[in-house]
């Protein structure tokens, strides 16, 4: 595993307008007060999914300052062996867990030496959990239960994310709100930090309902202004549902290729082991040879450490580069693209596409035919029932009919439909918002993420995109009323509700960064997702037993 | 909710009466695509058990394809050729299936023969 970018240390989440800093600061001063709470030397139990997330504030050195001496993953049957005075578990409030947490605790007790145990709920502690805890028969064994608000975390000078992999299936298929209500949440954490954001623009449902609430907690609040000048000017609330193609296309930035194709989780990569350490070695050091004086020399050294780091990032990101060049340039990748920018262009859309039909016949992955036949879904409005039965059977009948549900799934969300009208509406969206650009290579990055961007732009006035769109206001206390500089840019907080692309936020940050944009964008998701990792999230996995 | 159920369900008979409840719902939802891929799979299994008592072939669960994929392999030709006929293959699937399942096991004579 390599660090993928070494931006993505703490320090340089400083970078931008808007210091995301500070919201990190604030997660790690919660953790070392509840660490604090519990005096003496400590073991910590992960639940695995958490140790990505929490890598990202704080590190192992912080947790050592605070006594923490072990760490294990959670799992069933009796814990390692540690001498510590505390046990702390780390977990998500899921019930099953807390069945594995009751078996640790159950098996400790008949031990030696009595130890105090702690949970801390992340990102909110549940009754359920609780509950279940009481009728295992362990709730008393723990002196403190805990709840560790973990709503956004900052992942870059400009990114946030909620990491909640279900946030998409909860939100549009199963109508679980939870992950709205964090979200909120979250905003009026950022909004205690960074101060009230004036203006708030959505589209969509699920916008709608976090904006309800923000301005419901908002109202219990009252009384209670932060008097901080505002950092952000406009927070942007869009559902993904708004846009369901640009991630089922593959995305074609640099950080979208890494993702698409070995998966980027919590800022790392996990890169296949060959072709990598021969190059940092042997491009190192080299300039060394230039160096003529002492003081010459004495300088060299000093600039060693940063160097060494950048070195050594060139040649993982060349590397990287290279075997994404691999990847590129085979016709298969081709082919694929070939028939997805098919679609976007609206070639043949409604008819059975013989590419599909022949990575079918060949037993691709699942995901990748889920993607293109959703994909022309989408870009036909829906198919044609004649089709759309046909690719379904199709599916059924090589990769098993237990797919059942996956399709049933996918129909419900909307990536897959039946065309009701005749009339198809996304060809006259891609005409309005120019989404598509003929012959384009930095405009690439805008390009890749149609409606994103596009709507960024125009504060959703695509009129014909799916879903209510809605404005409000937040009241400022008085004297706050930001005094803006001649030339100053506007920060617009861009929250995608149920996931966004790497693609999608270069194409943000590209706007970031033309001159004439004006506007400073700050993403933030409940999730960073691309094509693959979207669709599996609706997939149902059914464990067959064998006969 | 019967499809999950079905599959929790290890023995035959019992997986197939969840099917048929779940065809049962299907049609009440008025949902005739999945009624009658649901009936398609109970047809499936039942094929794959006469296969598994007759031939002693381990097919019975896997998809369509995996079972044609199988029989062919296994040199039982006429079987996978009724499966073809019975449920509707595409001929261009079906070739390719035939194809690569004849090419791995390098039975070059049966692919002559077409």
């Amino acid at each position: 595993m390599i660090l993928l970018e070494d931006r993505k240390m703490a320090a340089h989440l400083s970078y931008g307008r808007v210091n995301l800093n500070i919201l990190r600061e604030a997660a790690r001063k919660e953790l070392r007060e509840f660490l604090d709470k519990c005096a003496g030397s400590k073991a910590i139990v992960w639940d695995e999914y958490l140790t990505g997330p929490f890598g990202l504030i704080a590190q192992y050195s912080l947790l050592k300052e605070h006594e923490v001496e072990k760490m294990f993953t959670l799992k069933g049957g009796r814990l390692p062996a540690a001498d510590v005075k505390n046990i702390i578990f780390f977990v998500r409030p899921r019930l099953e867990l807390m069945d594995i947490i009751a078996e640790n605790v159950i098996s400790e007790d008949k031990l030696r030496s009595p130890r105090d145990f702690h949970i801390l709920f992340v990102p909110r502690h549940s009754l359920l959990c609780k509950q279940r805890l009481e009728e295992q028969g362990v709730l008393g064994s723990f002196i403190n239960i805990d709840e560790y608000i973990l709503d956004l975390i900052p992942y870059d000078g400009d990114l946030l994310s909620m990491e909640s992999e279900s946030a998409f299936r909860e939100c549009y298929l199963e109508n679980d709100q939870t992950s709205l209500y964090h979200t909120a949440k979250g905003l009026m954490t950022l909004q205690a930090l960074y101060g009230t954001i004036p203006q708030i623009f959505g589209k969509g449902e699920c916008a709608r309902h976090v904006a309800n609430m923000m301005l419901r907690m908002k109202r219990e609040f009252a009384g209670s202004q932060t008097q901080i000048l505002p950092v952000f000017d406009t927070l942007l609330l869009l559902d993904r549902n708004v846009d369901l193609l640009t991630p089922l296309a593959t995305q074609l930035t640099y950080e979208g290729l890494i993702d698409e194709v070995y998966g980027i989780t919590n800022g790392y990569v996990k890169l296949p082991p060959e072709n990598k350490k021969a190059k940092i070695i042997s491009a190192a050091f080299e300039e060394r040879h230039n160096a003529k004086t002492v003081g010459e020399i004495k300088q060299f050294v000093s600039q060693l450490p940063h160097m060494q780091a950048a070195r050594s990032s060139l040649a993982n990101h060349t590397s990287i580069a290279e075997l994404i060049k691999d990847i590129t340039t085979s016709e298969a990748f081709f082919d694929n693209l070939t028939v997805e920018q098919e679609f976007m262009t609206g070639v043949d859309t409604d008819k059975v596409n013989t590419y599909i039909e022949d990575c079918m016949a060949q037993k691709d992955p699942l995901i990748k035919i889920l993607r293109l036949v959703c994909m022309q879904s989408v870009c036909n409005n829906g198919l044609k029932q004649k089709v759309l039965d046909y690719y379904k059977r199709e599916i059924l009948q090589t990769y098993g009919y237990e797919h059942i549900l996956t399709l049933g799934n996918l129909e419900k969300t909307g990536l897959l439909k039946l065309q009701t009208s005749a009339r198809n509406s996304y060809p006259t969206i891609r005409k309005t918002l120019k989404l598509w650009m003929e012959d384009a290579n930095e405009q690439r990055a805008a390009d890749a993420a149609p409606d994103a961007a596009g709507v960024a732009q125009h504060r959703g006035g695509a009129e014909d995109a799916p879903g209510p769109h809605f404005e409000e206001r937040q009241q400022l206390p008085a004297g706050l009323h930001k005094k803006r500089q001649q030339g100053e840019n506007n920060t617009t907080l861009v929250f995608f509700l149920g996931g966004v692309t790497y693609a999608e936020i270069a194409a943000l940050r590209f706007l970031s960064q033309m001159e004439d944009g004006g506007t400073e964008y700050i993403i933030a998701t409940t999730k960073l997702i691309n094509g693959t990792s979207w669709v599996r999230s609706l997939m149902d996995r059914l464990e067959t037993l064998p006969f | 909710f019967y499809v999950r159920a079905s599959y929790q369900e290890g023995k035959l008979e019992a997986r197939l009466s969840h099917l048929q409840s779940a065809v049962d719902e299907y049609n009440k939802a008025k949902n005739e695509f999945a009624a009658k891929a649901t009936e398609e799979e109970m047809r499936l299994l039942r094929f794959q058990r006469r296969v598994e008592e007759e031939k002693g072939e381990r097919v019975l669960g896997s998809s369509l394809q995996d079972t044609m994929h199988c029989l062919i392999s296994a040199g039982l030709h006429k079987q996978a050729e009724q499966l073809y006929k019975d449920f509707r293959v595409p001929d261009k699937r079906y070739w390719w299936l035939k194809l690569s399942a004849l090419a791995e096991k390098e039975d070059w004579d049966e692919l002559e023969k077409f």
